[in-house]
């Protein structure tokens, strides 16, 4: 007897549909799986057999052959464990899969259906493609009920599915989950009212996170680099329900949901170490490329400690990304495009030793080896990094009796009037506006126009370096409820840089 | 002590021995303040229009400035240096040193050609710098500096060592004020170098006004910023905001346009009071 179940396979954040058939016939008692199976796949006959076994079901004492369809695409992974079990036992039985339903999940050899990862993405692009209904592991249910107009059967074990699908007992759908974001955000982590002095960092934090600039954060050890960086997503609105489907689907991908808590509304912040390899931050692997961890910050903050201390080729990856907020990955089963717009924040010591330019210590590094470790950073990554910010170190004895900063839901305030804005005018951040869009939507009065000409004719400034100013000059006057630019918010602008080379 | 050569076997590129007149040698931190720098250039320029040969050790900071200085001022410059002479460290003053040849001074080494950089050998270099020169100015050093080792040197050799003070706060005159407090002679603008050379007052057709004593010109003031910053220990934006009681925006952009005007410099994270030649 034939049997035929859907399924799918993943290639990044889509989902192939793959038709799982299965056959058997007189012959010698054998199993064959066909259909250009990855190891890991291969491996599902053996489960399959101990799992249909350990259900109280019937395998075949026939020749069983298991074909996966389309055969050009390469399938991987244990999602295919369910179907191909359902498959058989269905063809052992003689009767049909019902209509519009897909199935996915690994099994156990005691037939428990276990947790597979991507379970989100591939509901919805099952949906997208026209089934009703899909089997997924009752672990995973609650991801696949984010979406709307899918009936989700959890699967708990492999006898309970059969049994459903004879109609002997039937297993309960798991209800769509109304979304609705939740305004209520927690105590924060990291507020801005612990920060002393650093006024300068401080504000522009602000305007980084006002029009989504990059920020390059510089200063000797101890400085509190980090502190500041990690007090960014506190300042952000949270995140909306399209960007929360979006974050909750790339950590569906990685098995990194929480279960029972599909969607969170926090920005994400992730902090690679300075030893990521490109794989780690950009994404890649075998096959089809995994999320890296820009990815993981899509939406959110990419924390770069040490930017001097990462690979450079790795760095240099990152210049796609920062400009189309995506990033596209060819691997041998073929290319992947992951959403990647994070606003990214590099912290940096001005030097190899750290104390350069510091009041009180002497840096000790040799000219050439502090021109080598800038000459590192510059150059088109730093091109890209629109807010530029010496940080001091506050010697700890004094700490104290620096002055305390506004709390980050002062700022926030201020932060969301200025998004308001862009959103209102251009319908995204400033600092995604192209140089044919800024000369449009953000006009400078004459007196801004000349300064930023006049310095960029003194200082060598590239083209690039011109619409950083203005871009920034445009966010610095939404703060400001300002609907033209004016001299001064050129100036700040211009003033968000760290050395006087060209830029 | 005694010289570990003997001077007339110099390794020489350009026109050596130079023109008779006194030599000065002007040295200090390869990594100055801006005051620093801007000092060494004034002074070489100064005694260089006074017939002055000026002497350094071609390195970053107070020695290219004072390079700098002799060839802005017209005179001759002679870099003596811790390599052979068909060797220029560091590689950065390759132009600078083409141009201390045309101007007719001259690189000189006690090392042969194809020496390149090591460590041992500056000290030794120093030394010979101080030989050459009658009088040792130093302008900014740290404790244990390179620039120090050169007035030791000078005042075994019995030669005159001069230097020039700076802020009590900043660890770049540390040096200088110990100089000063052993006995040094103190440098407030060229005229103190001749009078220590022997040279009369009149060379100096041009006299030097107050307050830069050396002849600079202090940008004018404006917004009540400049009186906050210093020329030689660089002040933060932040720091800018508290005392003025303005939002650090604001400094910003003022700051950004003092710069635009050349009144003020970036110096490390801070801004620093930019110190203008009166002479050009």
């Amino acid at each position: 007897m034939l049997a035929t179940v859907d399924s799918c396979v993943l290639a990044g954040l889509e989902a192939r549909r793959v038709e799982v058939q299965a056959d058997s016939g007189n012959g010698e008692t054998r199993f064959f799986l066909v259909g250009m199976a990855a190891t890991s796949v291969k491996e599902a006959r053996e489960r399959v057999r101990s799992a249909i076994k350990n259900s109280g079901l019937d395998f075949p004492r026939k020749r069983l052959t298991v074909n996966l369809a389309p055969a050009e695409i390469r399938k991987e992974g244990s999602g295919l464990d369910l179907p191909i079990a359902i498959a058989i036992a269905l063809a052992e039985v003689g009767k049909r899969a019902p209509a519009r339903s897909a199935f996915l999940g690994e099994l156990a050899l005691d037939g428990a259906v276990r947790h597979v990862d991507g379970v989100l993405v591939a509901a919805r692009c099952l949906k997208r493609v026209g089934f009703d209904r899909v089997f997924v592991p009752a672990a995973d249910a609650s991801e696949a009920a984010l979406i709307d107009g899918l009936e989700v059967i959890p699967c708990e074990h492999l006898a309970g599915v059969f049994a459903h699908l004879l109609g002997e007992a039937q297993i309960t759908p798991l209800p769509f989950t109304e979304i609705a974001p939740d305004p209520t955000t927690g105590a924060l982590e990291h507020d801005l009212a612990e920060v002393h002095g650093q006024e300068e960092a401080r504000r522009a934090i602000e305007v980084a996170a006002a029009g989504g600039h990059h920020l390059l954060l510089s200063g000797p050890p101890g400085s509190g680099k980090t502190m500041l960086a990690r007090c960014l997503p506190g300042i952000l609105p949270p995140l909306e329900l399209a960007e929360a489907f979006e974050v909750a689907q790339v950590r569906s991908l990685l098995g990194d949901l929480v279960p029972g808590r599909p969607l969170d509304w926090t920005r994400p912040f992730r902090t690679p170490h300075h030893g990521v390899s490109m794989a780690g931050l950009i994404g890649g692997g075998s096959g089809f490329a995994m999320p890296g961890e820009i990815s993981r910050a899509n939406h959110g903050v990419l924390f770069l400690d040490e930017l001097a201390e990462f690979q450079a080729p790795v760095l240099q990856a990152l210049r796609q990304p920062l400009e189309t907020g995506r990033v596209t990955i060819t691997r041998s089963g073929g290319a992947v495009t992951y959403p990647a717009r994070f606003t990214l924040v590099a912290a940096t010591n001005p030097c190899p030793c750290g104390w350069l330019g510091d009041p009180v210590r002497t840096c000790r590094c040799t000219q050439a080896v502090v021109d080598g470790y800038q000459r590192r950073l510059s150059g088109p990554l730093l091109d890209r990094i629109d807010l530029q910010v010496g940080v001091r170190r506050v010697p700890l004895v004094e700490l104290a009796a620096e002055p305390r900063g506004e709390a980050s839901h002062v700022v926030r305030e201020r932060v969301l009037a200025a998004r308001a804005r862009q959103q209102a005018r251009q319908e995204c951040l400033n600092a995604q506006l192209k140089p044919s869009r800024l000369r449009h939507l953000a006009a400078m009065e004459p007196g801004a126009k000349r300064t930023l000409e006049r310095w960029s004719e003194q200082k060598g400034l590239t083209a690039r370096g011109f619409h950083r100013a203005w871009r920034v000059a445009r966010t610095a006057a939404d703060l400001e409820g300002s609907e033209l630019i004016a001299d001064h918010h050129v100036l700040e602008a211009l003033g968000y840089r760290l050395h006087d080379v060209a830029a | 002590m005694t010289l570990p050569l003997d001077l007339n076997t110099l390794n020489a590129r350009g026109r050596w021995p130079p023109p008779d007149g006194p030599r000065v040698a002007i040295v200090g931190s390869r990594r100055p303040s801006p005051y620093g720098e801007a000092v060494a250039e004034q002074l070489a320029a100064d005694l260089a229009r006074a017939g002055v040969v000026v002497v350094s050790g071609l390195a970053l900071g107070c020695d290219a400035a004072a390079h700098r200085g002799a060839l802005v001022g017209g005179g001759v410059t002679v870099a003596v240096m811790g390599t052979g002479v068909d060797i220029v460290y560091p590689a950065a003053h390759f132009r600078l040193a083409e141009e201390i040849v045309a101007a007719g001074g001259a690189l000189v080494s006690q090392f042969p050609d194809g020496t390149s950089p090591r460590r041992r050998n500056f000290p030794a270099r120093n030394v010979t710098l101080a030989a050459l020169s009658d009088v040792v100015v130093v302008v900014e050093a740290v404790q244990g500096s390179g620039a120090l080792i050169t007035a030791e040197a000078a005042l075994d050799l019995h030669k005159e060592v001069m230097a020039v003070p700076g802020s009590i706060f900043s660890p770049l005159s540390v040096g200088t004020h110990a100089l000063i407090r052993d006995g040094a002679g103190l440098v407030q603008n060229a005229r103190d170098v001749l009078a220590a050379l022997g040279v009369g007052r009149e060379v100096l057709d041009d006299p030097l006004g107050a307050p830069g004593r050396l002849g600079f010109r202090l940008p004018a003031e404006r917004d009540g910023i400049l009186i906050h910053l210093s020329d030689v220990l660089a002040v933060s934006t932040a720091e800018l905001a508290r005392k003025l009681h303005l939002p650090v925006a604001e400094v910003l952009s003022r700051l950004t346009s003092l710069e635009l005007d050349g009144a003020v410099r970036r110096h490390g994270a801070g801004y620093v009071r930019a110190l203008r030649s009166g002479k050009d």
